[in-house]
């Protein structure tokens, strides 16, 4: 793609984004997703201002194992002495990154694939699918084991991995609506007009496609943040880096069970817990926004329980026919006014 | 029976068209199997000149319809536009010509992008083409609302909130913002409601006077069809069964297959209940069609030799042909191996 | 007396929505006498299907809300009969046949076990009397090589099959009540003709009473005896489909006729109804037709008219019905 197209692209998408954000807003539960979603990147973003003391800092030997407190809302850890509350506002920042940067590294790469094998179809469909299919038989945990153990702990083996690897998913769904999209009537009378299949893969079915792209990267976004934590519980993340999962791994291995320090656990799982929430929070909702039908569906359901039953009085007594004394305009002219109607 | 190789006037013309669509096989090396879509269908459209193909489902009426726009290459015979073989020209040349045909959709939910405008949608045939100014093109959608009854304050506004008849009025000003020639309409009121039928037919109508178009009709409906249309061609699995000028043919329809959709057709003025005739069995798959005529198995009147000697399509009266044994007879040997016999019942 | 088998009165229906109330339904009434085909014609959005639904008390509430003065099956009262016994009612004293027979059939079942189902369920039938009978109710269908058909998939049978084995479905417990809601639509001209033959014959054969939906005039005028006119939740007109279709006495049934293309016409422009039906959130004033009608006058954008009777059958909801002795 043309660095042009790509910039049009997101701007195209942003337009649409704004609109999808504002109605989201307006649903009870997205706004809940979204004001969490918010507060996190917040969180992330103004790390260094909220954190009270500097999470690295492994020098207070004194304030080990602290219970919480006034000066630290979390306490601290056991081994070490950091404050954990600083440790969880910093730690949200690795989650974020990288739930996020895989979750569109995934998006654009699953959805060109999918795009292309399901509009180009014939070999190029057949070749992008039997990758599919090899990746998907491929185990993604030893290799990533093995590669760090080649490469070295980082995470930046495991973003690649997780973006080499899991834009599988997505290009099957999108390849799969694209070949629906494709034989629409309306892409039909482009073609009588004569578009090239660039305009109608980028003006047609890439815009067709974006619904599903982003609630499955708002999913995906969540997936990741879960299998990033757990990556890092093993110990196969980045050891300099401070992230939720490699909390978990050392309250463990710090004996938190043993000397019941519940904070060091309770922190970083609620960070987890909340992070992913926010993100399925979000694309659930989003399912019902773009799909109008179930939105219909749960939004009926509460009118049923609002629903006052004087007004619904009102509606089925204005159905009734008028007990009115004039009759009709009679179809044969001068016969005299005939009796009263049928039924009342 | 000799065709005419060249119609001076003829604006469209297939000959010999068919198009045949292989079926996927079930293991590498079995038979190749092919669906039969259209076989051996010729006709003549003269500019200005409505001609209806009249069937049912499977009866390649749609496929015979792409086959004319450029949509789909002939497995066999020529398209002709205006002379040329369509299929033969260079890629830009088939471009342009193909910017003189379009088509209108049967279906107006799927038809139209939900997510474009009015204003993209009717505009986009202008934008793909270019060359055009914006100012330009927002005049001629103006424009071309105003003729097919739709307001200027639509032009923003999505397909979602429109019915059924005015997401077809779009289609339709879609389909002529080029200044096409030649309009094929798939089946354009099917998917509608009943009293909006008649409003989208008069548009149609009003559309091909004012712009001196050429319409392809596909219907099922032999009324709207006698209504609207010179010439008519009826087409069973592919095949032409009866064709002809609409007076004519309505005049004097022989085929078992046409009465058999005529009388189907509500006729209200006469009272009593007319004939049925009632078809046998259901519409048979159109992979690997019978061998003699493709109507035989429902046809009521079938005789022996229909189910293995295809009928060829004979003049019967000026302006009217027909492809039946039952009213082209067999030849004499045919009838002495008693092949004119009724199939038992 | 003639015996009546079905007995509406007073059916209303409506649907609460964001923004409002969809007016589905406004005030039916209907009468089917035993064995008679009864057609309720209207376009889409007038409220028949959901007229069918709620006579087999098949509309949930939410998201519905119906409201029904009486309701009697062959003299047995369903306003308040309770959804347990409903479920033995459905299948067994009425029944209903879809329009869609692909979503109307378990595509996992075959159709044999499908029909077999509903002798198991009602009558108490071992299983292979049960195939017996199923075998039986394909071959009076129409469904060529029964026996072995009865153990085909949804998926593998024509458009028209299907039909006609929602037909058997229907018929298998000889209901006292058949609706048809839209049996044809979805199938091809000829198709249609055969099964509405089928159709035909069953109900006339075994006397069973009909209410048949559709919007298609040539069905109506090929199998009903008594047609209801609905417009936008209202009965506007009934009659004899006989005479209802040569002395239409309300402007929207003549409209309607008028509309159709005819064989044994000139050519010449089609005759059109302006406009469209109205949304069933935002009505019109007065009578719901007079937007669109031809005769409307002052008090039609004022008063809904009442529903009155012209002569013994024959009902009209207007101001200025058409006079009576021109025929179309």
């Amino acid at each position: 793609m043309s660095r042009q197209n790509v910039i049009l692209q997101i701007a195209r998408r942003g337009g649409s984004l704004f609109s999808l954000g504002k109605k989201l807003w307006q649903h009870p539960k997205g706004r809940v997703g979204l004001i969490l979603v918010g507060l996190l990147v917040l969180v992330a973003v103004l790390a260094p201002v909220l954190a009270p003391y500097d999470p690295y800092d492994v020098t207070q030997r004194a304030e080990k194992g602290l219970r919480p407190s006034l000066q630290h809302p979390l306490g601290t850890s056991i081994t070490t002495g950091q404050d954990i509350l600083s440790m969880l506002i910093y730690g949200s920042r690795v989650s974020l990154m990288i739930g996020v940067s895989t979750g569109i590294a995934i998006a654009f790469l699953g959805a060109l694939m999918g795009v292309m094998a399901g509009y180009v179809g014939g070999v190029v469909d057949n070749l992008i699918m039997r990758v599919v299919d090899v990746l998907l038989v491929i185990p993604t945990l030893p290799l990533i084991i093995v590669l760090t153990n080649l490469l070295g702990r980082s995470y930046f083996v495991i973003v690649l991995v997780f973006v080499a690897f899991g834009w599988t998913g997505l290009a099957r769904v999108i390849r799969s609506l694209v070949l629906v999209l494709k034989n629409s009537n309306y892409v039909k009378a482009a073609e009588l007009a004569g578009a090239s299949r660039w305009y109608i893969m980028t003006k047609h079915i890439l815009p067709g496609t974006s619904h599903l792209i982003i609630m499955n990267t708002t999913l995906t976004c969540a997936g990741i943040m879960v299998a990033e934590a757990g990556l890092s519980f093993l110990g196969l993340g980045d050891p300099t880096a401070i992230s939720w999962g490699k909390m978990l791994a050392e309250a463990q291995g710090g004996g938190a069970l043993l000397f019941g320090a519940w904070w060091w656990i309770l922190a970083p799982g609620v960070g987890i817990f909340l992070a992913v929430f926010s993100f399925m929070r979000i694309g659930i909702v989003m399912e019902e926004v773009f799909n109008p039908r179930m939105k219909a569906s749960s939004s009926i359901y509460k009118l049923f329980k609002h629903l006052n039953n004087d007004y619904l009085d009102e509606v089925f007594q204005s159905m009734e026919d008028e007990a009115n004394a004039e009759p009709a305009e009679q179809p044969n002219g001068s016969n005299p006014p005939m009796a009263e109607g049928a039924h009342d | 029976m000799a065709s005419n190789r060249q119609h001076p006037g003829a604006l469209v013309e297939m000959e010999g068209v068919s198009v045949n669509f292989p079926v996927k096989r079930a293991y590498p090396f079995s038979k190749r199997r092919w669906i039969q879509a259209v076989t051996d269908v010729s006709l003549q459209v003269s500019e200005g000149e409505t001609i209806g193909i009249v069937g049912e489902s499977g009866c390649g009426k749609t496929t015979l319809a792409n086959a004319m726009i450029g949509m789909i290459r002939p497995t066999a015979g020529t398209v002709r536009f205006q002379g040329d073989d369509l299929y033969a020209l260079k890629p830009k040349a088939f471009k342009d010509a193909r910017r003189n045909m379009q088509m209108v959709f049967q279906d107006p939910f799927s038809s139209l992008n939900p997510r474009f405008t009015v204003y993209d949608i009717i505009r986009e045939p202008m934008y793909i083409r270019g060359g055009v100014s914006e100012a330009e093109m927002k005049a001629k959608v103006l424009e071309l609302l105003k003729l097919v009854g739709l307001d200027e304050e639509d032009l923003h506004r999505y397909p979602s909130d429109f019915s059924g008849g005015q997401r077809q009025r779009i289609g339709i000003a879609r389909a002529i913002v080029l200044n096409p020639r030649f309009l094929v309409c798939d089946e354009p009121v099917s998917g509608l409601d009943v009293s909006v039928h008649a409003q989208i037919l008069n548009l149609l109508m009003e559309i091909q006077q004012n712009l001196g178009l050429t319409y392809v009709f596909i219907s099922h409906n032999l009324a709207v069809v006698k209504n609207v249309c010179q010439k008519v061609l009826v087409m069973y699995l592919g095949k032409v069964m009866e064709e002809g000028t609409s007076d004519a043919l309505f005049a004097n329809p022989l085929h078992p297959y046409t009465k058999a959709l005529l009388s189907a057709v509500l006729d209200i003025d006469t009272h009593e209940a007319h004939d049925k005739i009632l078809l046998k069995g259901d519409t048979p798959s159109p992979i690997d069609p019978p061998q003699g005529c493709r109507f035989w198995q429902r046809c009521p009147f079938a005789m022996q030799g229909c189910e293995t000697i295809p009928p060829a399509l004979v003049d019967i009266e000026r302006d009217h042909r027909i492809a039946c044994h039952l009213v082209s007879g067999f030849s004499s040997e045919h009838q002495a191996s008693g092949l004119d016999k009724p199939i038992a019942q | 007396m003639i015996d009546t088998m079905l007995e509406v009165r007073n059916l209303k229906v409506a649907f609460p929505a964001p923004g409002g109330v969809i007016r589905a339904v406004e005030g039916f009434d209907l009468d089917t006498a035993k064995g008679e085909c009864v057609a309720l014609v209207g376009e889409s959005g007038c409220g028949k299907s959901v007229t069918a639904l709620s006579i087999m008390k098949l509309l949930r509430t939410p998201p519905s809300v119906s409201r029904v003065d009486k309701l009697q099956l062959d003299g047995r009262d369903l306003t308040h009969v309770t959804e347990r016994d409903m479920e033995h009612i459905r299948g067994k004293d009425m029944a209903m046949i879809f329009q869609d027979a692909m979503t109307a059939l378990n595509p996992v079942m075959t159709v044999g076990k499908q029909i077999d189902e509903i002798y198991r369920r009602h009558t108490h039938l071992g299983k292979k009397e049960a195939r017996r009978r199923t075998v039986r109710a394909l071959d009076l269908v129409g469904v060529p090589e029964p026996a072995s058909r009865a153990n085909s998939f949804p998926h593998e049978l024509s458009g028209g099959m299907r039909q006609r084995v929602l037909i058997a479905l229907a018929f298998a417990c000889m209901p006292k009540l058949i609706i048809a809601d839209e049996p044809t639509t979805s199938l091809d001209v000829t198709i249609q003709a055969q099964v509405l033959d089928v159709l035909q014959s069953m109900q006339r054969d075994h006397d069973v009473s009909a209410l048949l939906i559709t919007h298609d005039l040539s069905v109506v005028s090929n199998m009903a005896d008594t047609v209801y006119v609905m417009y936008s939740g209202k009965i506007v007109e009934r009659g004899a489909v006989r005479e209802l279709f040569t002395k239409p006495a309300h402007p929207y049934t003549h409209g309607l006729l008028a509309s159709v293309p005819r064989l044994s016409d000139e050519k010449q422009a089609f005759v059109q109804i302006p406009d469209t039906v109205p949304h069933p959130m935002r009505k019109p004033s007065g009578c719901y037709f007079h937007p669109r009608c031809f005769r409307s006058s002052d008090r039609c954008s004022q008063r809904m008219p009442r529903l009155e009777t012209l002569s013994s059958g024959r009902q009209v909801r207007c101001w200025h019905p058409l006079r009576q002795e021109r025929e179309i």
